[in-house]
């Protein structure tokens, strides 16, 4: 009892104490997270033999089990394809700045999802499971890894600008794990978290003079309960609340970064001022010891689109939406790396699901809309403890399935895990019968990718 | 880092004395000993089923005596000459973990022994063994009621209650003595928290303090019991277990705005002590024991509390997968509720931990494999006379200025229908005589799977039959469909008459009949994009003879129902006709749209059909349908009427419409319920839990473990929906199932105590561990049955206890043997629930709205994005969002800040436990919030009025109301300083900080 007091309310030095399974390449985490599904056949998955087999039909005797049920034939690539960098990592003229840092990046071709439908996809990304209700990937790294700082939330969270992804808040619970693990909210109008300040102006006497009181009548409350261990914590974490409302102010003020840092960030620009702002807050929340912030590119779904769902069009829809991240992206990759950061944090950038290689049309027309294709797609991880500059694993010719290493979202999770120094089998909670785990009952740390 | 520890499992395994421990013996019990470790390590690949890797079959005497493909595998007393051995101690198997040293020397010493056999085949379950639960665990055992310990007891308060010799006779074990007796004041406020959720008014804990009869303490527990609060305290509870969640969850998170109805249901039922066995089976089944009552229709809102995505793929496969992860969540929450097991761990394998096999999972599947989610329209209930009566009379006087009118409007048009017109000329017209041919000769029919022509009608199996036509050759905009249609049940939901769609299925409009709603004709369309329903009367005769049904799609919008020639219900105006367009479209009867399956398809004949590429006239569908049309326009009426007879008349339906919409709250009521599918599906094991490898059928049945309750209902896998869960439901709440009784008394004593006798109290399997108090828990289980499942009076044993009322000091010397307070030295502070604290903030500041009941409050801003619900929180004002938090509307996306931080649970996951976490998130949610800040302005309000001028006196008043005790000296004199120089609110803000607020001793 005590002992879950004394986490729950972040001891300082709690998770470096924390004894881990194996040696840890990364301590830190940050998660973009492109909603919709982006299309992999246009981004990093090069497929010379899709274009040749542009206005054809898929044949074969499959027919494909896809969300909107329309198979039209096949599309070629929207952009052009070029090798990068030093390791020569394919990636298409949609990112150029992504492009520019191709050699930090560790691309998985062929991912699998479980899942066609996004919601229950993007739960899956996040939680392990397609449905409502289980702790998200920051959610455990904050319940097995606790926290560097105690001024800062372990889990923060930036949405897209333009709104909140489907399900809202649903998307960071902490499901059943204790409630000091959800995801916290940063708001880009308005206070930054909810309650961080009293909604209505009190003055820094009264505040002072209150807290004051406050500590008193505890003691007195304390003393005549035994030194209850309890009572003893809460009065802790009202001191640590005052650090908060000093560390949430100073860290999301980027005033203080300098015009050039600013500039790469794109915070300059219309365009890319959002996700710039979020990007460069992202790294300054790690720098302040935070374990997991997640950034959100893309709202909901429906019509007109706000998100990488790109059903009608995927060139209109992916040009509008990798415009806003691409530079923001790149800047953070290239920032983590000059401040030396790179070297014990990951990055991931995930969708849950990517698109058919053949349009969603009628079956003779070559649409410009690409439907959902959970069978083959890709994402990309940078940081420690990663082969860099590598592309791993396969789809087949038109980009459609994944045939070469398949790599399920079980996988990933445990190698992200493997990586902070957890054994994915062993980070488990109780909950109604089963001890539980991000990977459920599977998951195959992806070996083929690490350093 | 918070790592399992399958030493601490171990551990805690033994030290329960629940199974038989690896002790070794130089010659192991077979069944015992070994059976269990091939079973759990060898023979989940060696079995005699399709995986029998190298050949070998370890699970039975014979196989395994014969071997492998590497031959035999076992020498009985040649050690060195058993291959088994051999791969065993080289590490090489089991492959991945080897086994545990204990193990490895059981089975040295079994096959040294002679490798004597026991039970063949290897039964895995016939006995617990350290790492998971056999037949012989305690909990499936028969419930015997045990004897109260005699021991001997001095203090004469813990001899009254049977609780207490249980609770002393542990701690006697362990050199350990009870606390005392909390004081009154402690005491009052205690039980106040913890049978109704609110504070003691100070008049109520002075009068308590001073009261000397000897019983002034059970009148309150049962003045506290009688309370209506009482019923929203344990109802929240409950609601937790239940999941129960007002909005679909996933990517739409739809609101279910009556769903409110269960949750006032479980209040009342909890009110009004309703027998716990009855409350469970209502809960399970209660619309088919009781239908006719509309509470019991309610109470199965349980089955359908839990998040739904209703947003479905194209897919076949991916539906099908859903559709299993949803029966999952439903048999999960069954299961875990009412037994305390985990069945849905069963659903790809047998229980790792418990004695609970793949079919048993099926088993209950097949139970609850009707259950759906939806909107069902209550049985009528008493709606105040004096409303029907007057509508009445207005009717009546409206009849009888129309009466005359409309009469001499029809009998010119019979005149007229000697005459009558020809009916109109269809585009395409189908009469299914013989052959599935257009008689216009452009729309040719294909029958498809079962599709039939039987006797003049084309025959449908509502299985997978149905007919599609050749590509319409032009586009369609205004369209009529119209069909003459036998069905062959009423209970049917969901299949299509006649369907226009494109040739992928992908858009659609259909005469559908009983989708959204039981017995009612609907146009269905893609996503429900243009269909609403037309209120039209129940479809009783459908079966019974052929009925003619059309719908008509004017170029407005308008979408108009027809049954037997006469308007069906009433037209309302949609997004517009949908262009179907030529050579991409086509004509489909028997099914609502492709792809095939699912619940799309039609059960029963049509004799014939008509398509029009135009909206038909009234008149023209009642000439179709061979009936005088008796449809008078409004204007033919208002034509025909006097000036003073119009505004009359005008007059009269206004206040008709009026108390119809005041009835409408009354009568037919809608609840979000359960909703189920008939007929039933049968339900088939499906391998590795794989929704396209299907197995056995099976039939609903109980747990095959529980062979003293009769697991066996008798039914066929096809057996009727209704039949099976209603047997299901008597299975479960019956005397003689011992899970049942045993979870529930474990359940409600972790509510009065902060943790259960079993930790886990929705699994009082093997992962839940052994109870504190084994003894204790079967007798409060067995005396629950014997007070009728009466749980009021299982709250009054527990609170009356000794054991409940001690005093919750730590004592050092206790907490050096037991800090964990598991053998109930003393009472466990508890910081109280965000309900609860949200709750008496109200009820110190006098703003407590105490209604009892109805819709839920919604504390957010309900705004739609792009078809998704989304749900902004708010902090509004008024009386209305001043009632108690279990009023609040729980959307799942609607999550309240401030009850949020302070462990409110994500209502998609079952909460069989609190949190009860300490953060600094919550410290700045309490301290700024505005609802915090606005209940500080309140408190000091009330203070003002009640305490005077006074400064002091204020701040004696506040936190008597604030902590129900008096304020001590140093309370107020610490407290003077900031009251003088900065107001009464900022201080009665830090008293809704301290803990004193918080927390119950």
């Amino acid at each position: 009892m005590r002992d879950e007091v004394v986490r729950a309310i972040g001891i300082p030095g709690e998770a470096k104490d924390a004894p881990p399974h194996h040696p840890a390449k990364a301590k830190r985490v940050i998660h973009i997270c492109l909603c919709g599904g982006f299309s992999q056949l246009d981004t990093f998955d090069y497929k010379p033999e899709l274009a040749k087999l542009h206005g054809k039909p898929l044949g074969g005797s499959e027919k494909p089990d896809v969300f909107f049920g329309q198979i039209g034939l096949l599309r070629k690539n929207d952009w052009e394809f070029k090798q990068r960098g030093k390791s020569g990592l394919w990636i298409s003229e949609l990112f150029p700045h992504i492009a520019g840092v191709a050699d930090e990046l560790t691309v998985i071709r062929s991912m699998v999802a479980e899942s066609s439908s996004h919601t229950p996809a993007t739960l899956h990304e996040n939680s392990g499971f397609r449905l409502n209700g289980f702790p998200n990937l920051g959610s455990w790294l904050s319940y097995g890894m606790g926290n560097e700082t105690d001024e800062l939330p372990a889990y923060v969270v930036l949405p897209d600008s333009r709104g909140l992804p489907a399900g809202g808040t649903n998307n960071w619970s902490n499901g059943f794990l204790p409630a000091q693990h959800q995801g916290v909210m940063f708001q880009s109008k308005g206070p930054v978290i909810s309650d961080l300040f009293p909604a209505r102006e009190i003055s820094g006497d009264v505040e002072a003079a209150s807290r004051e009181l406050q500590a008193k009548l505890n003691q007195l409350d304390l003393e005549a309960r035994g030194g209850e261990g309890e009572l003893a914590a809460r009065m802790k974490a009202y001191e640590l609340a005052a650090k908060m409302q000093l560390a949430v102010p100073r860290v999301t003020d980027l005033s203080g970064e300098t015009a050039d840092t600013q500039k790469l960030y794109g915070i300059d620009q219309d365009a890319t001022k959002d996700f710039g702002r979020s990007c460069l807050l992202a790294r300054r929340l790690l720098e302040q010891g935070v374990r997991f912030v997640q950034l959100f590119s893309g709202g909901s779904f429906g019509s007109p689109r706000i998100n990488w769902d790109g059903h009608e069009d995927v060139k209109e829809n992916h040009t509008r939406e990798a415009k806003l991240i691409d530079q923001p992206v790149a800047a953070l990759v290239k920032d983590l790396r000059q401040r030396g950061l790179l070297d014990d944090t990951l990055v991931l950038f995930t969708s849950e699901f990517g698109r058919t290689p053949f349009t969603q049309s009628s079956a003779d027309v070559v649409g410009t809309g690409r439907d959902h294709n959970q069978y083959g797609f890709s994402v990309w991880l940078a940081g420690a403890g990663l082969k860099h500059g590598l592309a791993y694993g396969s789809t087949d010719d038109i980009g459609w399935k994944a045939v070469e290493h398949r790599t399920a979202w079980h996988d990933f999770h445990a190698t992200v895990l493997h990586l902070l120094g957890i054994d994915h089998t062993r980070l488990t909670y109780y909950h109604n019968g089963i001890q539980r785990r991000l990977t459920n009952v599977h998951g195959e740390v992806v070996e083929g990718i690490l350093a | 880092m918070r790592i399992a520890s399958v030493a601490t499992f171990f551990v805690l395994a033994v030290l329960g004395g629940m199974q038989a421990s690896l002790v070794l013996a130089a010659d192991p019990d077979f069944d015992r000993t070994i059976a269990p470790i091939l079973a759990s390590r060898c023979m989940d690949c060696h079995n005699s089923g399709a995986e029998k890797k190298g050949g070998l079959d370890l699970s039975q005497v014979k196989s395994a005596e014969a071997g492998g493909d590497s031959g035999k595998v076992l020498a009985p007393g040649k050690l060195e000459e058993s291959l088994l051995w051999e791969r065993i101690a080289k590490g090489e198997m089991p492959p991945k973990r080897p086994l545990p040293e204990n193990e490895r020397a059981a089975i040295k010493a079994w096959i040294s022994a002679g490798a004597k056999w026991g039970t063949s085949p290897i039964d895995p379950y016939r006995y617990s063994t350290a790492t998971r639960a056999g037949y012989d665990w305690w909990s499936l055992q028969k419930l015997v009621r045990p004897e109260v310990p005699r021991i001997e007891v001095k203090d004469a308060d813990w001899k009254k209650n049977p609780i207490d010799p249980f609770v002393l006779a542990k701690l006697q074990a362990r050199g350990l003595v009870p606390s005392p007796k909390a004081d009154r004041g402690t005491l009052i406020r205690r039980l106040h928290f913890d049978l109704i959720g609110l504070p003691p008014s100070p008049e109520e804990v002075e009068a308590f303090t001073k009261d000397e009869s000897p019983d002034a303490y059970s009148q309150l527990v049962q003045k506290l019991l009688d309370s209506p609060h009482y019923g929203e305290r344990w109802g929240r509870h409950w609601l937790d277990v239940a999941h129960f969640g007002e909005s679909d969850g996933f990517e739409y998170d739809r609101m279910r705005p009556n769903a409110w109805r269960y949750r006032d249901w479980v209040i009342e039922a909890l009110n009004r002590d309703l027998s716990y066995d009855e409350f469970a089976r209502l809960q399970i089944a209660g619309d088919v024991l009781r239908p006719g009552d509309p509470a019991a229709v309610t109470a199965t809102g349980f089955l359908v509390g839990g998040a739904h995505d209703s947003l479905l793929p194209k897919g076949d496969v991916m539906q099908k997968i859903m559709r299993q992860d949803e029966l999952e969540d439903i048999v999960a929450i069954v299961g875990q509720t009412f037994l305390g097991v985990t069945v849905n761990c069963a659903r790809c394998h047998d229980h790792k931990f418990d004695p609970i096999k793949q079919t048993d999972y099926y088993r209950l599947a097949s139970a609850l494999a009707g259950v759906r989610r939806g909107e069902r329209s209550l049985p009528p209930q008493g709606a105040p006379v004096e409303l029907a009566d007057r509508r009445e009379k207005l009717r009546n006087s409206l009849a009888a200025m129309e009466e005359p009118v409309r009469a001499a409007i029809l009998t010119e048009r019979e005149a007229a229908a000697k005459k009558m017109p020809a009916p109109p000329k269809a585009y395409a017209h189908w009469d299914f005589d013989g052959d599935l041919k257009d008689d216009a000769g452009r729309l040719n029919g294909e029958a498809k799977e079962t599709a039939r022509l039987e006797k003049g009608e084309l025959f449908l199996d509502g299985k997978s039959g149905y007919v599609s036509t050749a590509p319409l050759p032009a586009d369609i905009k205004e369209k009529t469909l119209e069909a003459w249609v036998r069905l062959s049940n009423l209970e049917q939901r969901g299949g299509g008459v006649i369907t226009i769609q494109s040739l992928d299925g992908s858009y659609f409009d259909s005469i559908v009949f009983a989708e959204k709603e039981p017995q009612q004709w609907l146009a269905g369309s893609n996503f429900f994009a243009r269909t609403q329903s037309f209120e039209g009367p129940k479809e009783v005769q459908a079966k019974d003879r052929p009925v003619h049904v059309a719908i008509v799609y004017s170029a407005d919008g308008t979408i108009t129902g027809y049954r037997d020639g006469l308007p069906y219900g009433k037209p309302y105006k949609s997004s517009g006709p949908l262009v179907f367009k030529a050579k991409e479209s086509q004509i489909v009867f028997g099914m609502r749209h492709g792809p095939p399956g699912g619940n799309k398809h039609l059960a029963g004949a049509i004799e014939r059909a008509n398509f029009y590429e135009r909206a038909l006239t009234p008149e023209e569908v009642a000439a179709s349908a061979g009936v005088a049309s008796r449809h008078i326009s409004e204007e033919e009426l208002a034509g025909r009427l006097e000036p003073a007879q119009r505004d009359q008349r005008k007059k009269l339906l206004s206040e008709i419409t009026d108390l119809s919409q005041q009835l409408a709250r009354f009568s037919e009521p809608k609840v979000f319920a359960c909703t189920p599918q008939q007929p039933g599906e049968v339900t088939s094991l499906l391998i590795r839990g794989n929704p396209q490898a299907k197995g056995e059928p099976i039939a609903a049945a109980g747990l095959s473990v529980l062979t003293t309750s009769g697991s066996e209902f008798g039914l066929a896998p096809d057996a009727p929906e209704g039949e099976r869960r209603k047997r299901m439901a008597q299975w479960i709440a019956s005397d003689k199932n011992p899970l049942f009784a045993r979870t529930i008394v474990n359940r409600v004593w972790q509510y009065h105590f902060g943790r259960g006798l079993v930790d886990t109290s929705n699994d009082i399997g093997f992962s839940g561990g052994p109870p504190t108090h084994p003894e204790l828990l079967d007798w409060l289980a067995s005396e629950l049955i014997l007070q009728k499942w009466s749980l009021k009076e299982l709250h009054r044993t527990i609170v009356l206890s000794a054991t409940w009322q001690q005093a919750s000091l730590p004592r050092k010397e206790a907490v050096a043997l037991d800090a964990d307070n598991r053998l109930l030295w003393r009472y466990s502070p508890r910081r109280l629930e965000a309900e609860a604290i949200r709750d008496a903030m109200l009820s110190i500041t006098g703003q407590l709205n105490p209604a009892v009941g109805g819709p839920s409050y919604k504390d957010f801003r309900p705004f739609e994005h792009k078809s998704a619900q989304f749900y902004e929180p708010q902090d509004f004002v008024g009386p209305e969002f001043n009632r108690r938090s279990v009023y609040r509307m729980w959307a799942r996306g609607g999550k309240n800040p401030l009850l949020d931080t302070f462990d409110c649970p994500d209502p998609s996951t079952a909460t069989p436990k609190r949190g009860a976490t300490t953060t600094p998130l919550q410290a700045l949610s309490l301290l700024n919030n505005s609802f915090t800040l606005r209940m500080a302005d309140d408190l000091a309000e009330r203070v003002k009025r009640e305490a005077g001028d006074d400064q002091s006196k204020q701040i004696a008043r506040a936190i008597e109301l604030a902590y129900g005790r008096s304020a001590t000296d140093l309370e107020i004199s610490a407290s003077l300083s900031l009251v003088e120089k900065h107001g009464l609110a900022p201080f009665c803000r830090v008293l809704l900080n301290t803990n004193a607020f918080l927390y119950v001793h």
